[in-house]
């Protein structure tokens, strides 16, 4: 009776979930594994075994390296402005300022919107908009579309992004100093402590929680960064500027090669998991310190 | 001591002048994209591509043309239909079962609850990339189901089933106590009848953050539906845009109105909701 | 309480004015609109009066799909489907591939969904690619007899209808030179590369700057101005797969290979006078149009698919456009210099795996309607305005750039060849010419990531 009891409960309350979960993530995850041994087209009914070749496939695709590479470079670019952008203007906001609510409401707008939106809105504002600008001022930094150029585009690429993400973490940071007492920041100005020491020393050891947050979601979103690199650049000028999950889906649905292109989704995998996994040993090691 | 204070307070008082001044700078340069893109779309062709970044009195034909262009060659309606049902079946659908499984984690400390929950926290760091061959090669070249609006949902609802239960998890353990549960028993109400009547109203904090971060995810998620989606009839409204788009043309008045009428429906949304969004995304986070 | 105040005047401000658009957007939008390109302004006339073809009436009730890869006849192939309705009874439901998919990515996507179409407008390549594993064998239609020369074969079986015929070259506007120019414009006294460049320079010195416009596109640059290299060999479909398999086996070597040298040549003097030179890359598709249209540039390196484009951007269909061959040297009996690039790039396939009996002999008829039927013959030349591989078919297209087209197909100075390469050939390739195009490279880094390219594929 009770057993039978427990099964149903399990049935009830465990089972649906658990089944979604697993026949979306874990088995095509666990499948995708195996695809990486086999020749698979995409079309053909039979996939044959072919232990390794993929992964020396992969060696052998210069243009997965270099996006990877790529990838590392936006990454490090993007955290960075990111959260020091985003800390600045929730610094700003929260001096007790008239429109606080107003501006913190504004500047999350394009998180509201997806990629591909903001992707085309930019490009537009890229090739027309500031080429536009640049003709009628003269201005040489608008005189040629950014797009049309590897570090211009992949400066548009880190620009639009920075743009997108900046008001989630403004959100977070806003929070974290509304949670600083007024009295700590009361007692920094009175004890005369610089601007800078104030921050070095006060404020940023306060805000680590927030910090971390905000590291975290910033890092995990850049890795992944598709719709907007596929709306904005589609990887142009001359590939120049894809990153690397752009680069997987290319070389599955465009080249055919899903073999290949499964070994290569596998090593971001390993690239993100290694990269995560350091950046919640540091972070406990911060944690403990603090 | 009094003289202290009023320096200070004029030195405030500048500094948040500056302060000020530089946050409408900053504002302005952030919605500066949005402005083009609303300036633009009541334009013609030739007036964009010829002076973009001209003021709408200095050209001649300011209209709402592209309005019409885009509401219609969009198929505008059928794709804000598509998304919304794809968004609330699966918002629906992955709150509940999510809320579920979590419960069940918490109360039934066993080999199979720690198993799940354990692979559900080590499964969010797979990026979307290593799944999206092998889904694409089970669902479409085993099972054959592709292109159906509820093998859409039904991913949504996977994909987003691992972070859900974690959250729900951590509230359920924080903020649920178990005597409530064990009173209901003992009057003897089903563990179902306890879990809809008692449970699930003291989860309402975190039900709403999980509906605003997953339906805003649902409704702007461009890939999975990319993969899954292929007939017209059936494309959400990240999909129409970009196939509207086009690859040959670019009929820039028409794609910025398109662009407009895309962004709108959350915009009114934000404006309406904006604390209740605001509150939930930073709770989400933060928790 | 200030704030929010503002706040709430701002958010509703910001709502009114979003829900007026949207509901003017409504009001308009049930509205007949001028500007609607679905909306054919002067509808060209289809003679129904008379119809030989003899409709199979088991077939009557049956329905079949069609996917249309052409986005820019999908209008005219719904009313080619209604017509074809009405007379024989089979329902024929025409499902577009949207601008941004690629056709093979869709029709592999509804295999995979458990619906495939039953005929589908594919790419040569992607016919290639799918044949063996999916089409139905069309070698015994009659048809095949009426198109001998632009059937593309798979182990001597075809799989495949050719559809239309499209060509491409360097887009002239003769109104634009001859008022330049202040006499009547020749074209048939171009001859040679030379003779292209002396007329560039008259171009520039009558005040035209640059009279080029090339797109920056990578389809452009990677498949239609690189695929000259392989189709230029002997001017023929075979003759590109020689050179395609000697690039494989790594036996030809670009730098000493006579067509890559030349059409490079020609690339740079498209490349000098290119009115984007400043910034190549940045060069707008649209734009192009107008300025062909309006006359800042005289020529433009497109195909006769471009019309709807210029045509959008003011060009009349009595207009005089036409093309230019792309020049590779200055030998006035190389056929390259003398013939436009024509071949069936658009192909039917039909499924051969899922649909039933009943559904393929529809299909066939669809097929054979088109080819014999007076309807078919007109429709597919006057409202869909393509270019008829079929010999039987008497109709001429009507836009300048098709006609000119069909000119050269019946004077045969066109060659057909088109060369098939592997799906991802445009977009890694095309990457490399954008590269050489905003001179990043020089040409041996491009003919090496050509050669490259090449040795990867298996």
């Amino acid at each position: 009776m009770k057993s039978n009891h427990k099964i149903k409960d399990f049935g009830i309350f465990a089972l649906p979930g658990m089944f979604c979960f697993f026949a979306v993530v874990i088995i095509p995850f666990i499948y995708g594994v195996y695809l990486t041994l086999t020749d698979w087209n995409g079309v053909s009914q039979t996939k044959n075994f072919i232990g390794l070749a993929n992964f020396a496939g992969v060696m052998q695709d210069k243009q997965f390296w270099s996006s990877l590479l790529l990838t590392f470079k936006y990454v490090i670019v993007v955290v960075i402005l990111v959260n020091v952008i985003a800390f600045g203007i929730a610094y700003l906001l929260t001096r007790g300022i008239k429109g606080q609510n107003f501006f913190r409401a504004g500047f999350f707008t394009p998180n509201l919107i997806g990629g591909i939106v903001l992707g085309y809105i930019w490009q537009f504002v890229f090739s027309r908009v500031f080429v536009g600008i640049g003709e009628s001022t003269g201005w040489s930094l608008f005189e040629t579309s950014w797009l049309s150029d590897p570090n211009k585009a992949f400066a548009a690429l880190v620009l639009v992004s920075v743009w997108q993400l900046s008001g989630y973490m403004i959100l977070i940071y806003v929070a974290g100093f509304m949670g600083l007492s007024e009295d700590v920041m009361e007692a920094a100005s009175i004890d005369g402590a610089s601007g800078f020491a104030k921050l070095k020393n006060i404020i940023l050891p306060l805000m680590m929680s927030s910090i971390t947050i905000c590291l975290f979601l910033t890092l995990s979103r850049a890795f992944m960064v598709y719709d907007v690199n596929l709306s904005l650049t589609s990887g142009g000028p001359y590939g120049s500027t894809e990153m690397a999950a752009m680069h997987v889906y290319e070389k599955a649905f465009t080249s055919r090669q899903f073999g290949v292109g499964q070994a290569e989704a596998f090593i971001l995998f390993i690239v993100v998991a290694c990269i995560s996994g350091l950046q919640v040993y540091l972070t406990k090691k911060q944690e403990v310190e603090a | 001591m009094m003289n202290q204070t009023k320096v200070g307070g004029n030195k405030r008082k500048i500094a948040n002048i500056v302060a000020m001044a530089g946050l409408i700078i900053i504002f302005i340069a952030y919605m500066f994209p949005f402005l083009m893109v609303v300036i633009n779309s009541l334009k013609q062709k030739r007036d964009i591509i010829k002076s973009p970044f001209s003021w709408l009195f200095t050209i001649k034909g300011l209209s709402f043309d592209n309005f019409v262009k885009a509401f219609t060659q969009m198929d505008f309606l059928n794709a804000f239909k598509n998304s919304l049902i794809v968004t609330v079946s699966a918002t629906v659908l992955v709150t509940i079962l999510a809320a579920m499984l979590a419960y069940y984690i918490v109360r039934h400390n066993n080999a199979v609850s720690k198993a799940t929950f354990a692979l559900m926290v080590a499964s969010m760091i797979i990026p979307f990339q290593a799944i999206m061959i092998p889904l694409v090669s089970i669902y479409g070249g085993t099972l054959n189901v592709l292109n159906h609006r509820i093998t859409l949902i039904f991913m949504h609802t996977g994909f987003s089933m691992a972070m859900s239960v974690f959250m729900f998890h951590g509230f359920i353990k924080g903020n649920v106590p178990i005597a409530l549960e064990e009173a209901a028993c003992i009057d003897g109400c089903t563990h179902t009848r306890t879990f809809f009547q008692i449970v699930l109203p003291l989860l309402k904090p975190i039900i709403s953050t999980m509906v605003i971060l997953n339906a805003l995810a649902f409704w702007n998620d461009f890939l999975l539906p990319s993969l899954v989606l292929t007939d017209k009839k059936l494309l959400t409204l990240p999909l129409s845009t970009y196939s509207f788009y086009g690859t040959y043309s670019a009929d820039y008045g028409t794609i910025m109105a398109g662009l407009l009428l895309c962004v709108l429906p959350i915009l009114i949304l934000y404006v309406v909701l904006q604390k209740q969004i605001i509150g939930g995304v930073v709770a989400g986070a933060v928790k | 309480m200030k704030r929010k105040v503002m706040t709430r005047v701002i958010a509703s401000a910001l709502t009114v004015v979003f829900m007026a658009s949207t509901l003017t957007g409504c009001r308009f939008g049930f509205a007949s609109d001028p500007d609607d390109p679905n909306e054919v302004e002067e509808k060209i006339p289809i003679d129904t009066s008379t119809d030989t073809f003899e409709y199979d009436p088991a077939l009557s009730g049956t329905s079949i799909t069609l996917l249309n890869s052409k986005a820019e006849i999908q209008v005219a192939l719904e009313e080619m489907a209604a017509e074809f309705e009405k007379k024989s009874g089979v329902h024929v439901e025409v499902m577009p591939v949207t601008d941004g998919d690629s056709p093979y990515t869709k029709v592999v996507s509804l295999y995979n969904s458990g619906n495939p179409p039953t005929l589908s407008i594919l790419d040569t390549t992607d016919v290639i690619a799918l044949a063996e594993e999916k089409a139905e064998d069309l070698t015994a239609e009659p048809w095949t007899a009426e198109a001998q020369e632009y059937l593309t074969e798979v182990n001597g079986k075809v799989y495949s209808f050719p559809l239309c015929i499209e060509g491409r070259g360097l887009i002239y506007n003769k109104t634009v030179i001859e008022e330049a120019l202040g006499e009547t414009f020749d074209v048939s006294a171009i001859k040679t590369q030379d003779d292209f460049v002396a007329l560039l320079d008259r171009l520039v010195a009558a005040g035209i700057e640059k009279p080029i416009s090339m797109a920056k596109e990578d389809w452009s640059l990677g498949a239609h101005q690189l695929q000259y290299i392989y189709e230029t060999y002997d001017g023929t479909s075979e003759g590109a797969q020689t050179v395609i398999e000697q690039l494989k086996s790594g036996e030809l070597d670009l730098d000493s290979y006579q067509r890559m040298t030349e059409f490079l040549n020609m690339f740079d003097i498209l490349k000098k006078y290119n009115v984007a030179k400043g910034d190549p890359l940045g060069a707008d598709y649209d734009e192009m149009a107008i300025d062909l249209a309006d006359g800042k540039t005289a020529f433009w390196f497109n195909g006769n698919w471009a019309w709807p484009n210029l045509e959008e951007a003011g060009a009349k269909t009595t207009d005089e456009y036409g093309f230019l061959p792309y020049f590779l040297n200055n030998d006035e009996n190389d056929f390259a210099n003398q013939m436009i690039q024509g071949s069936p790039s658009k192909q039917v396939m039909m499924d051969g795996q899922m649909a039933s009996e009943q559904q393929k002999a529809a299909a066939k008829e669809f097929l054979n309607w088109i080819v014999y039927s007076e309807i078919g013959q007109q429709m597919l030349v006057k409202s869909c305005s393509l270019i008829p591989p079929f010999k039987n078919n008497p109709y001429e297209p009507q836009d300048p750039l098709s006609r000119d087209i069909y000119q050269h197909v019946q004077d045969g100075t066109a060659f057909n060849a088109s060369a098939i390469v592997p799906n991802d050939h445009w977009s890694i390739l095309g990457a490399a010419m954008q590269k050489y195009l905003a001179d990043r490279c020089d040409r041996a880094e491009l003919t090496e990531s050509i050669e490259e390219y090449w040795k990867q594929q298996k």
